[in-house]
């Protein structure tokens, strides 16, 4: 980071910490993005194909799409769609006669911070009957009956609202999971063996689907949102943004409710569990003020330093030899042969994400 | 010394080719209707698609940042030139950046058609235009006969064929 650019954060930073989250929130304005994504099939035999997920297509009041590009030595190149979700994804396919199959995808899109202001219930926002039942139902690994739903019922107790319901549950995961270091990748949400197994502890991917499932087993509509951080934060939190440039690993999912009067909320107990375990200097008590400010924040507010792909469950791989159904495409999927790589391993596909913010 | 850098120059080509393949063609076109569009150039001057009706149109959304759109610009401008005297025109749409940068490319690039401005990305949108170039070719009738998705040699034998079929 050049000085210029450290001392410009830094400053604004510092004027962040001394407003309340939602002041220093409103202020903001759009911020736009690129993130180019460069993926190598090695050690290559046969037809090899890959799948990058792209920025989410939907506008919304937080995130824009601008574009994508690719450039590379593939045979096919084309923006395909998860038929239940619509998770927009850059298929690519390689002939057996291209020995080092290799591809660059460029995307831009603007990013604003987003928060609910919980004192105004004037929304116009509604959800379908349909859409309700779409955002109650159960995905393969996030049931909402059983183990789930008793826990949910116990959690909610005395709740009278949506939102009182979204809180209680946001609160319980805050208080009752971890962040485990160990956990590969993001995790992979599978929520009832979580609570079967009465070790609470994931990251992003099993905490927040934790939230979806406990949220849609007493009715609140509720989802997962995954996607990639791209810059550091502008709020003084280390452990809630891109480090570097290169943002290869810095997947992160978030989720959402929504409650009439508001529509969909912006929520992220995942991260507060972040910021408990890695905020330096690390391990810090969860009555520890930037955990407090955290928590608060993240229930109805998230910072935009990163982009939403999509919010999808149970994906199935357009084009894929054995059609593997993956609990959600949040990672760069590669396929050589006839065998799917290891998502988790960017080194077997070896693949890059960079990310830089457009200023001029 | 001069023949290493010839030897790093012939190299650095070889590089370049490989890493650009072209899988883009034109397919034909099964997405409907063809959106409306109505967008300014540079100048201020407003194009109407629906004014184009009798002429062979392809509209090319593009971007500065699409490194595939810039490349084939020069292609585009080829053709267009090779058709000089028949009713064929070319509105190139960019996608969402300040004037300023597409000023700096036009200048950088001098092109013979208009370079239009979708300032919000919408008009794209409406388009489908999801992944850069994307190129939509409109016979004489007004309707979309061709897509391409990605970066296309516009002066190859293969793409003349198509723009001379719809200008018959």
């Amino acid at each position: 980071m050049n000085r210029r650019i450290f001392l410009k954060s830094a400053a604004a930073a510092a004027i962040a910490q001394s407003l309340p989250w939602r002041t220093a929130f409103a202020q903001d304005g759009w911020r736009t993005f690129e993130t180019v994504t460069r993926v190598e099939v090695r050690d290559s035999f046969g037809v090899a194909r890959a799948w990058v997920p792209l920025p989410m297509e939907m506008d919304t009041s937080w995130q824009k799409a601008l574009g994508n590009s690719w450039s590379g030595n593939t045979t096919t190149a084309e923006v395909k769609h998860d038929g239940k979700y619509g998770i927009a994804m850059l298929y690519m396919e390689w002939s057996d006669k291209v020995m080092n199959p290799v591809v660059e995808v460029t995307s831009r899109f603007m990013t604003r911070d987003r928060a609910t202001d919980f004192a105004r219930a004037d929304s116009p926002i509604d959800l379908s009957a349909a859409d309700r039942k779409f955002f109650t139902a159960p995905t393969e690994l996030i049931p909402t009956d059983g183990i789930v739903r008793k826990m949910a019922l116990d959690i909610t107790k005395g709740a009278k609202t949506d939102v009182d319901r979204a809180r209680a549950i946001y609160e319980w995961i805050v208080d009752n999971t971890f962040r485990d270091p160990k956990t590969r990748g993001c995790g992979v949400g599978d929520v009832k063996s979580l609570l079967e197994s009465g070790n609470l502890g994931g990251k992003c991917a099993d905490l927040n689907a934790l939230y979806v499932g406990l949220a849609r087993s007493v009715g609140v509509p509720a989802r997962d949102v995954y996607g990639v951080r791209v810059a550091p934060s502008r709020y003084g939190y280390k452990s809630l943004g891109a480090g570097t440039a290169n943002i290869t690993k810095a997947q992160h999912c978030r989720a959402e409710f929504f409650a009439s009067g508001y529509g969909w909320v912006a929520i992220d107990p995942a991260d507060v569990r972040k910021v408990v375990l890695e905020e330096p200097p690390g391990n810090l008590p969860i009555k520890d003020e930037k955990v407090v400010a955290a928590r608060k924040r993240l229930f109805g507010s998230w910072e935009m330093n990163w982009v939403a792909y999509n919010n999808g469950h149970d994906v199935k791989l357009p084009h894929a030899t054995k059609a593997p159904k993956l609990p959600f495409l949040m990672y760069i999927n590669a396929e050589s042969d006839g065998e799917l790589r290891d998502q988790l391993e960017p080194d077997s596909v070896r693949y890059t994400i960079t990310a830089r913010e457009i200023t001029a | 010394m001069l023949r290493f850098a010839v030897a790093l120059v012939l190299a650095g080509a070889a590089l370049v080719a490989s890493f650009s393949i072209r899988a883009t063609e034109l397919k034909p076109w099964e997405g409907g209707a063809t959106p409306p569009l109505a967008l300014e150039d540079m100048g201020g001057k407003t194009h109407n698609l629906g004014e184009y009706k009798g002429k062979v149109v392809l509209v090319n959304f593009w971007a500065t940042w699409c490194e595939p759109c810039r490349a084939e610009m020069p292609s585009i401008d080829r053709l267009r030139s090779s058709l000089k005297g028949k009713p064929f025109e070319v509105l190139a749409v960019n996608m969402a950046e300040p004037l300023s940068r597409i000023e700096k490319f036009s200048a950088s690039l001098p092109l013979g058609f208009p370079l239009l401005r979708d300032r919000d990305g919408s008009v794209g949108k409406t388009w489908k235009a999801k992944l850069l170039p994307a190129s939509y070719l409109i016979g004489r009738d007004g309707r979309i006969h061709y897509v391409a998705y990605g970066e296309l040699d516009w002066s190859s034998d293969a793409v003349r064929a198509k723009v001379a079929e719809l200008l018959q």
